[in-house]
């Protein structure tokens, strides 16, 4: 184990990152607007086949789909959780159940051998990955939409008095926060595995929510949380890569099985740990 | 999380909410170049174990309706009944949750961990043999003492959760699903290791056969229906007076209409929580125990199947409340073994009945206008006075 491990074990630790911190900024945006998106995990699974599926034709078509896709989800989930005043985390579950459903059996309809696609550069979404947490930083601080964002997220009924509807804000932000976690789905089908595989999200979207609380709904704070997790997807990925053996007290510590919890159960801890010193926006409590 | 429970008004929608999940898929079939009469003729055929034509297998039985030949298989409706078993405990471990305002998504690990337990427990007098054995425990008292394993497995379980809740503010939605990928791969840790079936030729994770004397014997020969659909059904009549009538279930009540409101009214809210979870996660951790000791006779990997999910469903449509759970676990488990026998008889994915899952919790969880329910308690209330 000498420095050949520790650049694999960066590396590793920013790619696994880049998806948990596009999907935490859809996160961001949506929990700032006031909107719980548990959808986000469903929409990273529907960026995925989408962004596979259509990838097979060109790869334009690819990352359009995925946006459209993204945009169109989002939309759903705003249009439940605001108008049709579901509950958000029912609306979530549905669109997860939905999107979890409908892929695994387009999936065997469509391509059952499991094709590969050439893709993209897993380098463009991390690129994007790092330059989105200040954008959306810049937006939200600096942009008349950021403001109505968080005017909206923080106090609805202020925001109404002052002439700012919630609806359009809340609308956009989901919308966005779905085309966010698509392009995270759309990573890890056409940059990472180049292929598409039934229930390939594996509770991502829920460790990118976790993220976004772990930064404190602040944009720079959930990359950051992202990078923090991801350390530990590498971490499991490295170790079992390099089939390290460490068996101490009877127990096999570097079993694949045991090496898979550490991503959740690291995100368990802190969740523990963090909340408590966290706000969340307002509405957010409120909506429940 | 409230929910307006007219039951009239949620039964219409329930059966509406079916009717359009059977018209959307119907048109996605359609789509995809299969007949959906054709389908939906199998699966209903597979739920019912009511086919026509002669009887194919010794066991199916025969009958005339006037001209018409039908054939009755009573092992695929022991199967439906069967599958309606797990649906049942788990969707009244979620209602319970939801009554007192948790979403509690983690009854998938909740049931893995009680389905281990109770093969570790199951196996008392059978550690180590390759081959089915008596066991050293009477049956009377080895059955109730596995169950009783995965009912505290499962609720340990679903307390931690509830404790992160209630001590730490953690969502619930978010430490469950985080629990649940923990169970999985601790479960499997050990079906893999310490509790490893002691067969050599055996590679996959499962663990040793349990005594006999922890076996549920099969209702129908040869089938997965046992004594476990009673339990299941005895476990809503208990949901439902633990609810109505006892002061804990009117307390988790008050803690599901508002916790803040409850707390003023002097409710421990903390404790309900985590009380809460424990016997939602007790009632999913049975099922875990049930499928081991009725089905598998061990734990393998992948016990728990959808079921923890499929509870979501179930819960939501039954309305949260035990008597609608049992109703739609009822029309779920048929539609669970109507598409398992539908993927046989016609080649369509099974999967697709997730698919109706999905669009029928979507359809069922629309409000549309604000319901009185929609506001915290206190504020209705007031509003009330003032209206009357």
């Amino acid at each position: 184990m000498g420095n050949g491990w520790l650049m694999a074990l960066v590396t590793s630790t920013l790619f696994n990152a880049t998806p948990l911190a596009l999907a935490a900024m859809g996160g961001v945006l949506s929990e700032r607007a006031g909107v719980v998106n548990i959808a986000l995990e469903g929409f990273i699974l529907l960026g995925a086949f989408v962004g596979f599926y259509f990838g097979l034709h060109s790869v334009f078509m690819g990352v359009l789909a995925v946006v459209v896709a993204g945009a169109l989800f989002g939309l759903l989930h705003a249009f439940f959780t605001q108008k049709a005043r579901m509950n958000p985390v029912v609306s979530g579950l549905g669109l997860n159940l939905l999107i979890a459903g409908a892929t695994r059996y387009l999936a065997l309809r469509l391509f059952p051998q499991g094709d590969h696609i050439a893709g993209l550069s897993p380098n463009l979404f991390l690129s994007l990955a790092a330059v989105l947490p200040f954008l959306l930083v810049f937006t939200l601080q600096q942009t008349k939409f950021g403001l109505r964002l968080r005017a909206v997220g923080e106090n609805p009924e202020s925001a109404r008095m002052a002439g700012i509807s919630p609806t359009l804000p809340r609308y956009m932000a989901v919308m966005l926060s779905g085309v966010c976690a698509s392009i995270a789905g759309a990573y890890l089908s056409m940059a990472d595995a180049h292929t598409f595989t039934s229930d390939m999200s594996a509770g991502k979207g829920y460790v990118a929510l976790a993220a976004v609380i772990f930064g404190k709904w602040n944009p720079l704070g959930a990359a950051g949380g992202a990078l923090f997790f991801g350390f530990f997807y590498a971490l499991q990925t490295q170790l079992q890569i390099n089939q390290y053996h460490l068996n101490w007290l009877g127990v096999e510590w570097t079993s694949p099985f045991l090496l898979d919890c550490l991503p959740y159960a690291m995100t368990l801890l802190a969740l523990v740990s963090v909340i408590g010193r966290a706000t969340p926006p307002a509405a957010l409590s409120q909506e429940e | 999380m409230k929910l307006s429970l007219n039951s009239q008004s949620n039964l219409f929608r329930a059966v509406l909410s079916i009717l359009a999940g059977f018209v959307i898929v119907g048109v996605l079939l359609k789509m995809s170049g299969y007949s959906p009469l054709q389908c939906y003729q199998a699966l209903a055929e597979g739920a019912t174990g009511i086919r026509s034509g002669k009887p194919i297998n010794l066991s199916d039985r025969g009958f005339y309706i006037g001209s018409w030949q039908g054939n009755f298989s009573p092992y695929t409706f022991a199967q439906t009944l069967a599958t309606i078993t797990p649906l049942l405990f788990c969707g009244l471990a979620i209602a319970l949750g939801l009554r007192a305002g948790l979403f509690n998504i983690g009854a998938l690990g909740q049931m893995t961990l009680g389905a281990m337990t109770a093969a570790f427990v199951g196996a008392i007098g059978a550690h180590g043999s390759l081959k089915p054995v008596a066991g050293s425990l009477p049956h009377w008292a080895h059955v109730p003492l596995a169950l009783l394993a995965g009912a505290v497995a499962g609720g340990l379980w679903g307390a931690l959760a509830g404790y992160l809740k209630a001590k730490r503010g953690v969502h619930e939605v978010l430490s469950t699903i985080m629990l649940n990928y923990i169970a999985l791969n601790l479960a499997n840790y050990l079906a893999m290791h310490n509790l490893k079936d002691p067969n050599p030729s055996n590679m996959a994770a499962q663990t040793g056969l349990i005594a006999k004397s922890a076996w549920l014997t099969p209702i129908v020969a040869q089938s997965s229906l046992t004594v476990g659909l009673l339990l299941a059904v005895a476990a809503a009549v208990g949901v439902a007076f633990l609810l109505w009538r006892t002061a804990l279930g009117y307390e988790i009540r008050a803690v599901g209409l508002g916790a803040e409101a409850a707390r003023t009214a002097g409710i421990p809210v903390s404790q309900i929580l985590i009380k809460t979870m424990a016997m939602s996660g007790a009632l999913a951790g049975v099922a875990g125990a049930l499928e081991v000791m009725g089905i598998h006779h061990r734990f393998v990997q992948g016990t728990a199947g959808d079921y923890g999910f499929d509870g979501i469903a179930v819960a939501l449509l039954g309305g949260s409340h035990p008597f609608g759970i049992v109703l739609s676990a009822s029309f779920f488990g048929a539609l669970g073994n109507g598409a398992n026998f539908m993927q046989i008889q016609t080649d369509v994915p099974k999967t697709i009945a997730v698919v109706v899952q999905a669009i029928i919790v979507l359809l069922v969880g629309l409000r549309f206008r604000r319901t009185e329910s929609a506001k915290p308690l206190v504020l209705a209330e007031k509003e009330g006075r003032k209206d009357g």
